[in-house]
């Protein structure tokens, strides 16, 4: 929250009619306070580091570029929150810290609003490109040519999570195949050539 | 690129479609046909080197336009040979002429990088380059042998094997080669910044591209056309 106790929010909707009528809800709120409303992300400015909440309509963001929300707006560490118009795979939302339909009445969309900023502090987003202290130690196991259930067994987690870490991994260094992780953990120190 | 209005037709000239699509270049080399063409319109060209003019289309659709997917009902048994043809020219390219530009660039590369760098690079791309020759073999000594003899003789000698298994052990060459990619690209030391960095990746990149609209060849083109020719060869028997 900022220093006039305000979470601002952007807004980036299409259709005008939708944008207005978030904007009014918004603006009967002593909370929240709408900096801008934007019709797509072309204008969207890297520069607003200190907004708090991105609220965002998932149509306006390329197909392909769906799986990957945060990249698609410079990596932002503000709370996504989508404005679904129509029904989205369960995928596209999961980037999402909250998800709020047209239906929605002002108290839902306010309460989701809250929702969304509480998850998002608890989540913080500020590391998202770089591994955590978890992934380093299973991307190490897997180097070392561990399956994943010896790194299951070995870490007391279930294999659907190894899977999911790996995912995880992959995604954030772009490598996929065990001997391309293998270069960047002896590369990185993680493990030593003697290992290899 | 907007794929319906650029989507190529008999009646464009060859010489546009490159202007449209650089890399189409690699088709026309791979198909033998010769530059020089002038105004020659697809047809044309493709009359002139007995080439299908369908199947060239389709080639060069798949090419460029990522969401174009080819009727391949309008196909016949003659062009899965042309097929077969293709992909057969294009792993030869790609054994005997791209590889071997990567392997020099990375043998030049990791001459001047560390020890430890250098025998990580050197193994990785070894493996890389020996199982997708493998790959490649496994199609030339298997696949096309087992579709030409479904051509030349039905069913009955290809009963244990079928196109479905080639699409099951299809496995993705690609990962590797993208791996590869994002280790020089983000992961080697920054002091290797030398001219040859740059120029090998422009030359992954390339061979990347390639080899995914080579496998999209084979799932949009073969596989199907194959699929297609063993139904119709069971409900004879």
């Amino acid at each position: 929250m900022n220093k006039e106790n305000k979470y601002k929010i952007i807004l980036i909707e299409p259709s005008e009619i939708v944008a207005a009528g978030i904007a009014s809800i918004i603006a009967k709120q002593p909370e929240f306070s709408l900096v801008q409303t934007l019709s797509n992300t072309d204008y969207y400015n890297a520069a607003n580091s200190d907004i708090d909440i991105i609220i965002i309509n998932p149509a306006v963001i390329d197909y392909n570029e769906r799986l990957d929300i945060r990249a698609s707006l410079s990596s932002t560490t503000a709370a996504l929150v989508a404005l679904t118009h129509s029904s989205y795979e369960e995928k596209v939302l999961r980037q999402y810290d909250e998800c709020i339909g047209i239906y929605d009445n002002a108290a839902r969309i306010i309460q989701k609003l809250k929702s969304a900023v509480e998850e998002n502090a608890q989540n913080p987003k500020s590391d998202l490109n770089e591994l955590s202290a978890r992934e380093r130690d299973i991307l190490t196991a897997v180097a070392k040519g561990l399956t994943n259930k010896e790194i299951a067994d070995e870490f007391n987690i279930s294999i659907y999570t190894v899977i999911s870490h790996r995912r995880n991994i992959s995604q954030k260094l772009g490598i996929n195949s065990i001997p391309g992780l293998t270069v960047y953990a002896i590369m990185n120190k993680l493990i030593d050539i003697s290992d290899f | 690129m907007d794929n319906k209005e650029t989507i190529y037709t008999k009646r464009m000239k060859v010489a546009d479609l490159l202007a449209k699509d650089g890399s189409l270049l690699s088709i026309l080399q791979r198909l033998e046909i010769k530059l020089g063409f002038g105004e020659a319109t697809v047809a044309e060209a493709c009359t002139r080197y007995g080439i299908s003019t369908e199947l060239f289309l389709m080639i060069c659709n798949i090419y460029s336009h990522k969401d174009y997917m080819p009727d391949v009902n309008t196909l016949s048994e003659k062009d899965i040979k042309s097929i077969t043809a293709y992909l057969h020219a294009s792993h030869k390219y790609y054994t005997t002429v791209s590889f071997p530009s990567i392997h020099n660039r990375i043998h030049n590369l990791v001459k001047e990088i560390d020890e430890v760098s250098r025998r990580l690079i050197d193994k990785f791309y070894d493996d890389y380059d020996t199982e997708v020759t493998n790959h490649f073999r496994y199609e030339e000594e298997v696949v096309f042998p087992y579709i030409e003899s479904l051509i030349e003789n039905g069913r009955e000698n290809g009963k244990k094997y079928n196109i479905a298994q080639f699409e099951h052990n299809h496995s993705n060459i690609n990962e590797k080669l993208n791996d590869l990619k994002n280790i020089i690209i983000k992961y080697l030391n920054e002091e290797y910044s030398s001219p040859l960095r740059f120029e090998l990746l422009g030359e992954i990149y390339n061979v990347e591209n390639d080899l995914s609209k080579h496998s999209l060849i084979e799932n949009k083109l073969l596989i199907p056309l194959v699929e297609k020719l063993e139904n119709s060869n069971e409900q004879g028997e």
